[in-house]
């Protein structure tokens, strides 16, 4: 097993840079969370990384494979927007993607038949793809992802679309890759599962990598002095006072960032004398959502402005 | 370039065209439709003259009579198809007689009235009225007897022997004879003519078909987004070559079972034809035809393919498609008019041009004996047309597969030319 590398990327489409000098990596036995806004350029760098597009500058390599085919035999992927052949099989159709990826005869055709009865289509493994519902539709999808035994993982906007059934069912597979060494990376921009799933993220806006790491070490660097806070009551009081930093309102909780470490509990007590009814007060804690919404969120303000 | 993921591409492609119902429909029903058509048109033919009654007046009695005769034994008046009335009057009486005719004519109850004045024994010119005069067909088969009459008629005050007679009466019979370098020369029938109509209808149809089906299964992909999946196994050019490898076996397969049965008639003699449409047709010729056709394939299934690639709804392909039907459609007109005349300038030109030889050159085989030296440089000219076109359609291919959106101009798609992939 290696460590996927992508080094100093770029692709431009005409005039408009997609990725923009972007460098992270991978870790064997890890889950990494590609994360940014619709647009951000997730997609065109794991396209570019499927060598699907070729960079512009830059290097992607597997331990000491560089992209393309012998690298993609290697990968699992699934692309934002999935299609299948509607007029073939379903066990045809898991062969064929197998096949283009090396592996076939018996033991591919025994493995596919496991499959389809872990995911409770046996029945269905001579029915055309047409005829089968949106969700078994992409519980095929998935094991003609899985099929040919990939070393990595690669998934973009891995739960869009997908039914919770089959959300967690992918969730399962992930996990279980990740027991066996392996590597997997996606994009999502739904900020609670990459919160809860992956080990490192990266979070890319405007095709350039704007926060990359692991994600405990992020969420400890972006914590400090900050308190997560759900409330009934007004805090408006709050706004101009001496200890606060900054607050952002998220909709669901409210972020405060105060000037010194000191002043997390004066800010409690100033709630309760001002009669602000806390439901959750967290020191030291910031979510994922929060730091993507602060690094990321800023800019789309100024977009809104102009 | 045929690594496992091509030829696991290619055997995708066959199970699907070769067990599809359109591939197999049409594979069986062209000949039968082919036939058909030319059943068709023999019955409607034989339809038109049912009821035709045709009065034929003479000023001369002796020519009235004459016609009485010869026309009683004609085949037409046998199987009825014609009704001749057979009258005798002079021009006067005609001219009142025409007017008392004139509704019968309007009505159609009689077809037509032929007039033959005395006149017609010094310069053969006879008066024919009728709703419809220009009913060529008809004219074609009364005018032979009448000829015969009135030479009969003009000749028998000049004494002269029945045996010159004869010679005068018979009309000129062409037998023609086709010259081959180191063969005997031998009569030549209709066979090369029916062969060359064959080559062309048959090129037409399947590179239309294949071709279009091609582009279909091009757009399914795209607008199906199966592409994405694809590319994360196979490069786009081993996509664009196992597509077009995939098809072009499925065409020739189709070509290949349309021939046999000209192969089996050509080559045994099992089925005894008439001296006229003898084929003839060498198993190398058949090699050849073969050949140029899976060249043909490659050529317009690529530039199909292509066109597929840039479009995302088969409507919007529709206006791209023009420019490559063009491509198709003008040498098989060419071919058409090269049946007129074999030895036509354009059709020589055009058997040795781009895109267009693929189409000309086998009709054009089929009918004059074609050098050696043509046909080779004919078939080096297809091969150079796969290897100039190839790069620039896998470029346009691979930049259109993976773009969508709003439907490209033109313009556009020469820029993809430029972009790094």
């Amino acid at each position: 097993m290696a460590v996927l590398k992508i080094n100093n990327v770029s692709k431009s489409f005409g005039n408009i840079k997609a990725v923009d000098n972007a460098s992270f990596s991978v870790p064997e036995g890890s889950i990494f969370g590609l994360l940014g806004r619709n647009g951000a350029g997730k997609t065109t760098t794991i396209r570019m990384i499927m060598n699907i597009y070729l960079p512009d500058s830059g290097e992607i390599s597997f331990g000491n494979i560089k992209a393309g085919p012998n690298f993609n035999s290697r990968v699992g992927y699934l692309p934002e927007e999935r299609g299948l052949y509607k007029k073939m099989k379903v066990l045809e159709t898991l062969l064929f993607f197998a096949e283009i990826k090396g592996k076939k005869g018996k033991e591919v055709t025994k493995l596919a038949k496991e499959y389809l009865e872990k995911f409770d289509l046996a029945d269905r493994i001579n029915s055309k793809i047409e005829d089968l519902s949106k969700g078994n539709q992409q519980k095929i999808q998935f094991i003609a992802t899985l099929l040919h035994n990939p070393e990595v993982l690669i998934l973009d906007e891995l739960f869009s679309g997908l039914d919770p059934i089959n959300t967690n069912l992918m969730k399962n597979i992930i996990m279980d890759f990740k027991k066996e060494g392996k590597i997997i990376l996606f994009s999502t921009h739904v900020m609670s599962f990459a919160e809860k799933m992956c080990d490192n993220i990266a979070i890319i806006d405007k095709g350039k990598i704007k926060i990359n790491g692991s994600l405990s070490e992020i969420k400890a660097k972006y914590s400090q002095k900050n308190i997560s806070l759900n409330y009934t009551g007004d805090i408006s009081f709050l706004k101009e006072h001496p200890i606060i930093e900054n607050i952002s309102d998220y909709g669901n909780s409210v972020g405060i960032k105060v000037k010194e470490e000191e002043h997390i509990q004066q800010l409690l007590k100033l709630l309760v004398e001002n009669n602000v009814e806390v439901k959750k007060f967290d020191a030291n804690d910031i979510s994922l959502e929060e730091i993507f919404i602060d690094t990321v969120g800023k800019e789309e303000e100024e977009v809104e402005h102009v | 370039m045929f690594n496992y993921r091509v030829i696991a591409l290619i055997k995708r492609e066959l199970r699907e065209k070769l067990l599809s119902k359109t591939f197999i429909l049409m594979t069986l029903l062209l000949p039968l439709f082919m036939f058909g058509a030319i059943a068709m048109q023999t019955f409607i033919m034989s339809f038109d003259s049912e009821k035709n009654v045709v009065e034929i007046i003479a000023e001369d009695s002796a020519i009235s009579s004459g016609l009485e005769k010869i026309i009683r034994e004609s085949s037409f008046v046998k199987d009825s198809t014609i009704i001749p009335i057979i009258q005798n009057m002079t021009k006067t009486e005609f001219a009142d007689y025409l007017k008392i005719k004139e509704k019968d004519l309007l009505n159609e109850k009689i077809t037509g009235i032929i007039f033959i004045p005395n006149s017609a024994l010094t310069d053969k010119k006879i008066e024919y009225y009728s709703k419809t005069p220009k009913n060529l067909r008809l004219l074609e088969r009364i005018d032979n007897p009448i000829n015969k009459v009135l030479v009969e008629e003009y000749f028998s005050s000049k004494n002269i022997p029945t045996e010159e007679l004869k010679y005068a009466r018979m009309s000129v019979d062409i037998l023609s004879y086709k010259i081959c370098k180191g063969e005997e020369i031998k009569e030549e029938g209709y066979g090369g003519l029916v062969l060359s109509y064959l080559f062309s209808f048959l090129l037409y149809f399947s590179l239309l078909m294949i071709g279009s089906m091609v582009m279909q299964s091009v757009i399914q992909e795209k607008s199906n987004r199966i592409v994405e999946l694809l590319l994360s196994s196979v490069t786009s050019k081993e996509l664009m070559t196992g597509k077009i490898f995939g098809a072009a076996i499925t065409g020739l397969l189709q070509m290949a079972i349309w021939l046999s049965p000209v192969i089996v008639v050509a080559s045994t003699s099992w089925f005894m034809l008439p001296e006229e449409i003898t084929i003839n047709i060498t198993f190398i010729q058949i090699i050849y035809l073969l050949v140029n056709f899976f060249l043909g394939l490659l050529v317009f299934i690529g530039l199909f393919a292509t066109v597929g690639s840039i479009f995302e709804n088969p409507q919007d392909a529709q206006s791209g498609m023009w420019p490559i039907l063009m491509l198709i459609m003008i040498p098989f007109f060419i071919s058409m008019s090269m049946i007129e005349n074999p030895s036509n300038p354009i059709g020589f030109v055009a058997s040795l041009i781009p895109f267009s030889a693929i189409i000309v050159m086998p009709a054009r085989m089929a009918l004059v004996d074609v050098p050696l030296w043509q046909i080779l440089l004919s078939t080096l000219i297809n091969i150079a047309t796969v290897i100039v076109i190839f790069p620039v359609a896998g470029k346009i291919y691979r930049v259109g597969i993976m773009m969508t959106g709003k439907k490209p101009s033109w313009g556009e798609v020469v820029k993809w030319l430029k972009y790094k992939y």
